[in-house]
């Protein structure tokens, strides 16, 4: 009863303040939902290893930021467009993924936790590194004539390609939600994630599961690399911020609650993206993001504590 | 004279009540047993004592003091130990610079002094090669060793939580002698978590009975063991 | 044995580091500058994991204290030594304010929050253009400390390794070692011995963040200038971390053999390879924490055992 009036509440401010920026500055709105799409949809292939395996992954955006390179690479030798790349993209990195899951932090599931995460920030270095050596801090950019297009509505011009980001989180948030609550495999990945020992004792293979799902979260990943290519240009840091930034999406949302990425994205987003809407406060918009990670976290720790 | 009395002490999880309005009391010199089936509350009414969690009801008084939500490093400070269930040796440190600990942060030794009353200790316990590394040592050795932690504290109030588990009769013989020695020299009174039943009818002069959160009997252990309620509260779990 | 072969290590070490200015070149000198200043951070954050906190903030509260010393000097007109000293009260000071809301939090949580206090500090200075300089930052223009003589500046860098390396003593061979070790263990039987977690939590983190803050203040006196991306450089908490990893945490032995190996191996790598040579230290701690999650300590440890082994 509580839950619902503030549930309420919420949705009944949300949509207040949306009302509000789509007659005072309706770009912030859809600037902000496009960013919000990016986002997310780099952030539940997180909030899955997360929920599942229970790994911090903190190479996550450099694993993107590999998918992109290998497809840039790709479509360059083949003279293909990055959207015809994203599914060899997803293929490759998700066998890319398995791999360095197998080699490395399968061997560390059982360490500290402080252990794993420390691997994983080591893998985030080599991996911005090793790229680093090979192409040096050079951008590479593919130039697309679509992504350019644009929509008027009355005075008011926008980009609309970055709105696939925005359908591409939707259909992993869906998708992933339905893979975890229909599919067997699903099923048997969510006990897993629940209790390995009881799913052991049920006969789940756990480690295997682990992997699988670990391969599956870098397929939805190195889509994304394919597709952040369409938009952007790349370079060796380029995926660093969205380490951090799926992070918080996540712990915002709760771990385990994948649609709850959405809503929290659209925060973040259209947050940043108002800030970035005026002249004094541009420069901020930056640090709306640490701002909410802190805060999310010590709201989290204050409620656990109360509890 | 009264050392530690509780009353309609509660604790909820997310309301799942896990103790339900106890009160007893513990006097000085008593060897108190708290036994109870599994689940039934027993660790959870200690950690409440300990200060681990706090009380969702009810009150703590410690030498007529309120201590209800005073921290828990405090109230070591003031004079109630306890052992866990689950030991956890500090691990880079040695025997004796485990015991140490307690000296160290509840009594406010140096760390010369601290190193004497530990030595003096272990010495007690029967506790011997002092600078092992704690990995090296045997159950019966840890289980002295996390007793001595707690004596480390020089308390008034000490709550042993299993002890026993794990030893064989021999080794529980040396230990029951042991801790009723050091409980008569020092004047404590001693809460003993246990379900071997024959150190429960040979260690304590008292006996609280816990099940699903609640204090169902109070008495000598013979009185207790006889109480049709205790009985069917072991049975109806299909434990003795 | 194996505890006096490094101890005669450490002694030569130190001798080495204290008459080097006497024979060795400007080049020499700078690597050892360099190294001594990673080793002295290596140290701090080693000194708050002994309680069992990850700090991945190294890097905010150096830029901290950096900024707070060019900053005091440019527009207060503080002299260039008391800067030093400034930077450190400064830095201890916020990390208490912020220790108060922050040493709560544990595991990750405690981790991640320190790294994005540490990007909140950045982009604050780096916006706040009167008053930092913002994005180009400032530069001393007259009365840099000791003239900018490199000898000088070497025994300034070193004497800041000597605060870091008495601190970290101090924290072992007093009950601070006791509090800390018991809290890393276990917290809840911590409590039961009486040890008010928090509190030294606070100590701890108080006094590594303040010797940051004081080789920030070092750094920043010796090169006369300061920019957010030089002083907030990610370098500042990664190498760190991984020099500590690699010599054996819980310890100061440990992070002095780790930045002396990985410093020489870096600066070797930087020569031979401009770009990418980090990747060295990306490969080491994931290497490390897989198969030697005690750092090279415990190898010695363990060739040394086998060694009294056969003997006995």
């Amino acid at each position: 009863m509580v839950m619902k009036r503030r549930t309420a509440i919420i949705a009944a401010l949300s949509i207040a303040a949306a009302v509000v920026l789509i007659l005072w500055k309706p770009t912030v709105l859809i600037y902000g939902l496009q960013a919000a799409g990016l986002y997310a949809a780099v952030a539940i292939p997180m909030g899955l290893v997360l929920g599942i395996v229970h790994i911090v992954n903190l190479a996550h955006g450099e694993f993107m930021m590999v998918a992109a390179y290998a497809a840039y690479f790709g479509c360059k030798a083949l003279g293909m467009d990055p959207l015809l790349a994203i599914i060899p993209t997803a293929i490759v990195t998700a066998v890319f993924g398995w791999v360095i899951f197998q080699l490395t932090i399968r061997r560390a599931l059982k360490a500290p936790e402080l252990n794993q995460l420390i691997l994983t920030f080591g893998l985030a270095i080599a991996f911005t590194q090793t790229i680093n050596l090979i192409f040096t801090s050079q951008t590479y950019k593919i130039p697309l004539d679509y992504v350019s297009a644009s929509m008027d509505i009355g005075d008011l011009t926008f980009g609309v390609w970055s709105f696939v980001f925005v359908a591409v989180a939707i259909i992993f948030a869906y998708g992933v939600k339905f893979f975890l609550t229909k599919t067997m495999t699903g099923k048997a990945a969510v006990a897993v994630g629940q209790n390995p020992r009881g799913a052991a004792i049920v006969g789940i293979d756990v480690y295997r599961t682990y992997g699988l799902v670990f391969a599956l979260a870098l397929a939805l990943v190195g889509a994304m690399g394919a597709l952040f290519l369409t938009k952007s240009a790349i370079f060796p840091s380029v995926g660093s911020p969205f380490t951090m930034k799926s992070f918080c999406l996540i712990a915002m949302a709760g771990i385990g609650n994948i649609p709850g990425i959405l809503g929290a994205s659209v925060l973040l987003g259209v947050s940043e993206n108002f800030l970035r809407a005026f002249r004094p406060t541009r420069d901020w918009a930056e640090i709306v993001f640490f701002v909410l990670i802190i805060a999310v976290i010590l709201a989290r720790s204050l409620k656990g504590r109360k509890s | 004279m009264i050392k530690l009395k509780t009353e309609n002490l509660t604790k909820s999880f997310l309301g799942l009540v896990a103790v339900n309005k106890i009160s007893f009391s513990m006097e000085e010199g008593e060897i108190l047993g708290i036994i109870g089936p599994n689940g039934a509350g027993k660790t959870t009414f200690i950690n409440l004592i300990s200060g681990i969690i706090m009380p969702t009801e009810g009150l703590i008084e410690y030498k007529g003091m309120d201590i209800t939500y005073i921290p828990a490093h405090e109230r070591a400070r003031r004079g109630i130990a306890r052992t866990y269930q689950l030991i956890h040796p500090l691990e880079n440190l040695t025997l004796i610079e485990n015991v140490m600990v307690g000296s160290i942060f509840a009594k406010g030794h140096s760390l010369k002094e601290a190193r004497n009353k530990a030595e003096a200790l272990c010495h007690e316990l029967g506790l011997t090669g002092l600078d092992r590394d704690t990995s090296r040592l045997t159950i019966l050795e840890v289980k002295k060793m996390e007793i001595a932690r707690a004596l480390a504290n020089e308390p008034e109030v000490l709550f042993l939580d299993e002890v026993m588990a794990g030893l064989n009769a021999d080794e529980m013989k040396d230990l029951i002698a042991i801790v009723q020695r050091v409980a008569l020299e020092r004047h404590l009174a001693v809460g003993v978590i246990e379900h071997v039943m024959g150190v429960i009818r040979e260690l304590t002069h008292r006996v609280i009975v816990l099940e699903a959160g609640e204090l169902i009997a109070e008495g000598k252990y013979e009185e207790v063991s006889n109480n049709p309620r205790v009985i069917e509260a072991y049975l109806g779990r299909g434990g003795v | 044995m194996n505890r006096n072969a490094s101890r005669i290590l450490a002694a030569l070490f130190g001798v080495l580091a204290v008459t080097l200015p006497f024979f060795a070149g400007d080049y020499p000198l700078q690597v050892a500058r360099n190294i001594m200043m990673y080793m002295a951070l290596a140290i701090t954050w080693d000194m708050l994991l002994r309680s069992g906190q990850i700090s991945f903030g190294i890097a905010g509260l150096f830029g901290i204290g950096a900024y707070s010393a060019i900053l005091s000097v440019i527009r207060a007109g503080m002299p260039a030594w008391f800067s030093i000293l400034f930077a450190a009260i400064f830095s201890g000071v916020v990390a208490f304010v912020i220790g108060f809301l922050i040493l709560r939090l544990r595991a990750m949580y405690f981790s991640i929050v320190t790294l994005a206090l540490g990007e909140i500090f950045r982009i604050i200075i780096h916006n706040l253009h009167d008053f930092t300089g913002g994005p180009e930052g400032v530069v001393i223009q007259k009365g840099v400390i000791f003239g900018g003589n490199a000898n000088s500046l070497y025994w300034l860098v070193l004497a800041g390794l000597a605060v870091a390396l008495a601190a970290s003593f101090w924290f072992e061979k007093s009950k601070i070692h006791f509090a800390l070790t018991a809290i890393r263990n276990n917290e809840i039987s911590a409590q039961s011995s009486g040890i008010d977690i928090f509190r030294w939590l606070l100590l701890a983190f108080v006094v590594t963040s303040a010797i940051q803050g004081l080789l920030g203040g070092i750094f920043v006196q010796s090169y006369g200038f300061a920019t957010p991306d030089a002083v907030f450089s990610a370098d500042f908490t990664l190498l760190p971390l991984a020099m500590a990893l690699l010599g054996g945490v819980y310890s100061t032995t440990g992070p002095i053999f780790g930045a002396i190996l990985l410093g020489l191996a870096s600066e070797w790598l930087k020569l031979k390879i401009p770009y990418g040579h980090l990747v060295v230290y990306g490969i080491i701690i994931v290497i490390v924490i897989l198969f030697m999650p005690q750092g090279l300590r415990q190898l010695v440890r363990r060739t040394s055992h086998s060694a009294d082994g056969r003997s006995a």
